[in-house]
């Protein structure tokens, strides 16, 4: 079976695989306006400054949609079914980021679960996952 | 009633190759094939070309590439247009924005793809970034436009109560209509039990709930009201409103604001019927943009045809069938009849229109609403027998 795929960062969105390798969720804020931005961006979306830097996160969240994959072409994960979720995060209203929710059968993922981040070791790098808090 | 934004543009010829699953030729073929059909509809010879559309994923042959083949010379406009689904009734509007301004007389639109046999649809990046967003999906096994559907869409049908029966009666429903398309790739009927029976690829959606990748090519004329020959087979149809945009949404959906549900006709919506100066009340085909069953109940919702409360009835009580208030998809959609990014269930409008579609046609149907789906952007047009 394939090797499931690492991230390949790029310098804008370093700082936050090497964070994650600390064990660390950290996303991206604007100094200028104290807003959050995930994924990263180039220049703050609401006040245009370039004055970012990233800010570790409670790691605390609750699906907001999931999917549970069955039939996947995806590379490394042609086996087992597995849950995809966009995660909602409590430091700001729209700020969320995508994981896999592990650590429970896939079939027991619903909206609204509470869930805790972890870190999966893979290759050189450290994924952010949640499974059930 | 608001006269036609575009008084001048016609469409006045479509044709489409045979749909398959392996077509064993080139896209160039296909698309040759496509316009010189479309050409014959519109009872126009090739030289009459002299403006040219087509939208495409990397996966196509270029206007200019199409211009040699066709031995065009006199092309006074051209423009290949990146893009999939979102396009297919945007670029009607692009059509007849040249027209009105007098830049071309008679445009030749095309879609052409291998999507099964060459590069598969099913496969591409989300394509809404600059790839940076790669890098935090891929590693959890996020490949393609099925998966970003079934995130939005589960969402969506949680909201509003929806259940896997619900877009069972959908599905089954349109293969009953593409049993009537002689062009359709999927026309066998389908019980619930079949659609049950269709394996999941990602939930809600089952293998059934998707469009087929398919090998095709469809092309249309638009021309000028003064050009609009004699010679055609069908009458000419009016492009009466058309309309591109967006907003947050799934098409980027760590961007998507408050509700990561919303789909392009959330936004595109209020554009066509302010564009068009009409109402839901006026339309009475539907030809929406099916990639994935639930996108056709968002649409039904957002458009205007029924409450969020009603979608439940709406896929049941006869509404939407060929001889019902609102017709909908009778090619079979893309779901059956097969996936030329949106721009067959265009065609499937004009026909209809022309009150050409034999066995699938359905009574007095004379305002149209067409839809392209991108994720949170897209495009709707609106088509009309009179001007």
């Amino acid at each position: 079976m394939t090797a499931k795929p690492q991230p390949q960062p790029t310098p804008l969105t370093e700082p936050y695989w090497a964070a994650a390798s600390q064990g660390k969720l950290s996303l991206q804020r604007c100094t200028a306006c104290a807003v959050w931005h995930h994924f990263p961006v180039p220049r703050c979306t609401s006040c245009g400054s370039d004055a970012l830097t990233f800010e570790p996160v409670s790691g605390h969240g609750t699906v907001e949609t999931f999917t549970i994959v069955h039939r996947s072409f995806a590379p490394g994960f042609t086996g087992a079914p597995y849950a995809m979720a966009w995660i909602a995060l409590p430091e700001q209203a729209g700020l969320r980021v995508f994981a896999n929710v592990t650590d429970c059968l896939p079939e027991t993922v619903t909206i609204g679960m509470k869930v805790t981040v972890w870190f999966e070791q893979r290759g050189d790098f450290a994924l952010p996952n949640f499974r059930p808090a | 009633m608001t006269p036609s934004r575009f008084h001048h543009a016609v469409i006045t010829g479509a044709g489409c190759t045979e749909f398959s699953r392996e077509s064993g030729r080139s896209v160039l073929e296909l698309a040759i094939e496509a316009a010189d059909l479309a050409l014959a509809d519109a009872g126009m010879e090739r030289g009459a070309i002299d403006g040219m559309l087509t939208y495409q994923l990397g996966d196509s042959v270029v206007c200019a590439t199409m211009a040699r083949s066709l031995g065009l010379d006199r092309l006074r406009w051209h423009n290949d247009i990146h893009g999939g689904g979102s396009q297919c009734a945007s670029i009607l509007g692009e059509a007849a924005l040249l027209i009105e301004a007098g830049l071309a007389e008679t445009i030749l639109i095309y879609r052409a793809m291998n999507g099964r046999s060459g590069k598969r649809m099913g496969q591409i990046g989300q394509g809404a970034g600059d790839g940076m967003e790669e890098q935090f999906l891929r590693p959890y096994g996020f490949l393609g436009p099925a998966h970003l559907c079934a995130l939005s869409s589960q969402l969506y049908m949680h909201q509003r109560g929806l259940s896997a029966d619900d877009l069972a009666e959908l599905v089954i429903a349109q293969r009953a209509k593409a049993a009537k398309n002689p062009r359709a790739l999927l026309r066998t009927p389908l019980t619930r039990d079949d659609y049950f029976a269709a394996p999941m690829i990602a939930e809600p959606l089952r293998r059934l709930d998707c469009c087929l990748e398919t090998d095709a090519a469809c092309a249309l004329i638009v021309t000028s009201t003064r050009n609009a020959k004699s010679a055609a087979q069908g009458r000419p149809i009016h492009i009466r409103a058309a309309v591109r945009g967006g907003g947050p949404g799934i098409a980027a959906m760590d961007k998507a604001g408050a509700d990561p549900s919303a789909i392009f006709s959330r936004h595109v919506a209020p554009l066509i019927y302010e564009a068009a100066g009409l109402a839901p009340s006026h339309i009475d085909l539907l030809q929406l943009y099916d990639a994935y069953s639930p996108l056709i109940l968002q649409q039904l919702e957002d458009f205007g045809f029924c409450e969020p409360g009603e979608l439940h009835e709406i896929v049941r009580d006869g509404r939407l069938a060929q001889n019902g208030r609102l017709p909908l998809n009778l090619n079979g959609g893309l779901l059956s009849e097969g996936y030329v990014h949106g721009l067959n269930n265009v065609i499937e409008a004009v026909t209809q229109l022309q009150g050409r579609a034999g066995e699938r046609q359905t009574p007095g149907a004379s305002m149209a609403l067409c839809t392209g789906f991108g994720g949170s952007m897209g495009s709707a047009a609106i088509l009309s027998v009179e001007p």
